[in-house]
Order: C-alpha cells, then sequence, then structure tokens
C-alpha cells in the first residue's frame, strides 16, 4: 500500500506537466469515476493552459439508451416483479417515467450495493419475480455473472437479470471512427483495466496512433497519468495504477463474465448502436434472462428536448455549452441522464463548479 | 459505478471475507479473486472484491513517482515552492 501523497508533490507534477506538454493537446478521460474524481480535486485548476481534458462515454447510467431505461421502467411495472438496481439508475429520466416515479407510484423497486443482494432478496421472497436491472461495464459485469451464478448453484429459480452491460473497448474505436474530437490520447479506466487488462486497448496505438494510460483515481495518478501520456515518443498502452492493474487483467473474472455472457450489440446513449459492445446472458442461462422471460414492448423512445448528453459523452461539447446546463437541468431537477448520476460529467461539474462560473 | 475501494482482509470463510476499511467492517466475495489471503489489500466493487492489491514497490510507476517526490522536497528544501 502506498503512503499518502503530499500535496508538494502534486504541484511538482502540475510543473513538470507545465514544463513538458506541448499546446494543443487534448486528453480523454473515459472513466465516470474519473471525471468524479478529477471535478472533485479540481484538477483542471493544476493542467496548464494549452492542455485540455474531456469527458468520454464512460459513466454506465449516463450510456444507458433511452429504449433500454424504458425496458427496465416496463419491467419495473409489472406486479409480479421485484425490480432491483444500483442506486444511480433509479433516478434517471426515462421517455416518460423514471423507477423513481414508477416506485412512488407503487412499483416494487428496490437498490442494493451488491447483485449479492439481490440472490438474498430472491431467496427470502420467493412468490417474488426477482429481476436485476443490470448496469455497468467489464468492472460491474463479472459480479453480476458471479451473483446469477450463485441463483442458479442455490436453486433460485425467480431470480433473473436484464443485462445491459457494455463493454468499453469499442466506443474508443467509435469516437476516434467519428472523429469530431481531437483527441491525443486517453486516460483509460481503472477499474475496467483490473477486470480486462489493458492488452485490450493496443489497437488504439496501433491502429490510430492514440496512446493511453490507465490510471488510478487518486489525484497524483491522474496527473501521473497525464505526464506519461505527455512524455510518450511512440502511442502506446501503459499501465499507471500498477497496483492494482495486470496487462493480463483478472483471469478468474475474465472466465467467469465469458460464462455467463456473450457479445451482442449494443445501443450507447451519443453513439448509437455499436457491434459487440453490449454483453447478453448465454442461451443456455436463458431460465434466468429477464429479456427472455419477460418481454416487453415499451413503444418508441423519446429524448427530452434540448438535451445535448450525447455531446457531452462524445466529448464533443463541455457540459457548460448545454443551454439547460445549471438552468433547467441541474442535479435536483435533471432532464438528462449525465446530470442524474453523480459521476455523469453534467453533475460532476455542476456539483464542483466553481462559483465565478 | 466502478467505484472500487482498497480494504484489508481481517478473516475468510468459506470464499467470503470480512474486510476493514477505515474502521468499517464488511463482508466481500472472493469468488474472483480465489488466490486473495488474510493480510492482503483488495479492492472491492459492489461486494466482490477484484484485485489483489500489490505492495511490490518495484514498478517502473512508483520508481517515476519516488523520482518527482525526491524532486519537490528538494524544492520544498530549498524554500523554492509555495508554502
Amino acid at each position: 500500500m502506498q503512503a499518502p501523497v503530499p500535496p508538494s508533490l502534486l504541484r511538482r507534477l502540475a510543473a513538470e506537466l507545465a514544463a513538458e506538454a506541448r499546446p494543443g493537446l487534448t486528453f480523454m478521460e473515459v472513466c465516470g469515476t474519473h471525471t468524479m474524481a478529477i471535478a472533485r480535486a479540481g484538477l483542471r485548476e493544476l493542467l496548464p493552459p494549452g492542455l485540455r481534458l474531456v469527458s468520454g462515454p464512460g459513466c454506465p447510467v449516463c450510456v444507458t439508451a433511452m429504449a433500454d431505461l424504458d425496458r427496465v421502467i416496463a419491467l419495473a411495472r409489472m406486479s409480479e416483479i421485484t425490480l432491483i438496481t444500483f442506486g444511480d439508475l433509479v433516478r434517471v429520466p426515462a421517455s416518460r417515467s423514471s423507477l423513481a416515479a414508477e416506485r412512488a407510484a407503487g412499483a416494487d423497486v428496490r437498490v442494493v450495493y451488491s447483485p449479492h443482494d439481490a440472490v438474498e432478496i430472491a431467496a427470502a421472497e420467493p412468490a417474488r419475480e426477482v429481476v436485476f436491472a443490470g448496469v455497468g461495464f467489464e468492472t460491474t459485469a463479472p459480479t453480476v455473472a458471479a451473483a446469477l451464478m450463485e441463483a442458479r448453484q442455490r436453486g433460485l429459480v425467480n431470480f433473473s437479470v436484464l443485462s445491459l452491460h457494455k463493454t468499453m473497448p469499442r466506443p474508443l474505436r467509435a469516437l476516434l471512427d467519428l472523429g469530431e474530437t481531437p483527441i491525443s490520447g486517453f486516460i483509460l479506466p481503472g477499474h475496467v483495466s483490473v477486470i480486462t487488462g489493458s492488452d485490450c486497448y493496443e489497437f488504439l496505438a496501433r491502429e490510430y496512433g492514440v496512446g493511453g494510460v490507465v490510471a488510478g483515481f487518486e489525484s497524483h495518478d491522474v496527473l501521473l497519468a497525464l505526464l506519461m501520456l505527455v512524455r510518450q515518443r511512440e502511442p502506446a498502452i501503459e499501465i499507471e495504477y500498477t497496483r492494482a492493474v495486470r496487462r493480463e487483467g483478472n483471469i478468474v473474472a475474465q472466465r467467469l463474465l465469458e460464462h455467463v455472457f456473450e457479445p451482442c450489440a449494443a445501443d450507447w446513449r451519443g453513439l448509437g448502436v455499436i457491434a459487440g459492445s453490449g454483453l447478453r446472458l448465454r442461451p443456455e442461462f436463458a431460465g434466468a434472462d429477464a429479456a427472455v422471460r419477460f418481454p416487453v414492448e415499451p413503444g418508441p423512445p423519446l429524448e427530452p428536448a434540448g438535451c445535448r448528453c450525447g455531446e457531452v459523452l462524445r466529448g464533443v461539447i463541455d457540459p457548460s455549452d448545454c443551454a439547460l446546463f445549471g438552468r433547467r437541468c441541474t442535479p435536483q431537477d435533471p432532464v438528462g441522464a449525465c446530470m442524474v448520476s453523480s459521476e455523469g460529467a453534467c453533475a460532476a461539474r455542476f456539483r464542483y463548479r466553481r462559483l465565478d462560473d | 459505478m466502478c467505484l472500487a475501494l482498497p480494504m484489508q482482509i481481517l478473516a475468510i470463510d468459506a470464499g467470503v471475507a470480512t474486510i476493514a476499511a477505515e474502521g468499517l467492517e464488511q463482508r466481500a466475495s472472493l469468488t474472483l479473486v480465489p488466490e486473495a489471503r488474510v493480510g492482503d489489500h483488495v479492492l472491492v466493487h459492489a461486494g466482490y472484491a477484484i484485485s489483489v492489491l500489490s505492495d511490490d514497490e518495484a514498478t517502473e510507476t512508483l520508481a517515476l513517482l519516488a523520482e518527482l517526490a525526491a524532486a519537490a522536497e528538494e524544492e520544498a528544501d530549498a524554500g523554492a515552492g509555495p508554502a
């Protein structure tokens, strides 16, 4: 374990960055937890003027498409279903409702910290159909796979999963293919990479000439990752977060993930449908697949008027460029998903905004 | 959402660890890190340990950080840095 990092080191890192960064660099942090850590620590204030840091499509709740949110709402409305999910999803506006609104209207919607808790609920309430709405990237999907296997081992036939899980590498390719934002390098997600390792990002350097550094979540981690990016002579994929991430990732978690899930097309807010970027349950787990067991047709999705979450998620605009930001759209009364989740670029920017902004 | 916190394993019983972080005791499944042992620091995400933290000081990252820390200290000793 590391000792706490003194403030003098942060200043030193910032000074090195200022000395070595050529102007006009734009780095993207892909992970919502980084977005939050950067905003909370005020790291943008420490960066040299010519170095821009933009947020990408790394907040799982934010990138969940409206049509998928509508499916979750439709499931929550079924009287036999107890809909269980992580807290962030509850307040996200779907086309015509939210899980919070459905809960207020009498739906059985519950929030858990761990997918394992949902298995315990299924065991305790055998008369209820317990559906776990799974959102999240490679960090979270193995925990849902583990919960599903546990439910199966315990013979809990009333436990099922609606998988809205997504995987990280392909949206990065999609962003670079779009080419809307010039990206000089990526701060790659730390806890996704704990599971995946870093080899899955090699294509960024090889095919696109864009480097990346897998970073931890302390202030010094982010600044050091930026310095490593600035110092790259050739585009490369490196790991700053060496205390937690190995190049090969967590093989046990990867095997479990592949045992339960298979790749599928997934719909991303802001990026649209990307082939192979989602995870669905394998056919042998159809009995625990809520998409198979409870098919729903929620109707055409409706996007909120004026919301620019899509552009925020692609790093094309800054949250403050949206006319709704901080006016009609606030964490208390959010219009778009990026203002709901604490890791959304809009919520992070609003919560830690400077008073003169 | 991908938040994971480092915690130390105090005890293990049938693949479930009792863990401590900042004085709080919790339980975490070791399904995803079966190699974890009592005393290890693990990253815990959504009730599951996902990585055993390395205390290997010999990594390049830590070497770079140590070099910068030494430079920062020298600077502070010389009174060059702001207070």
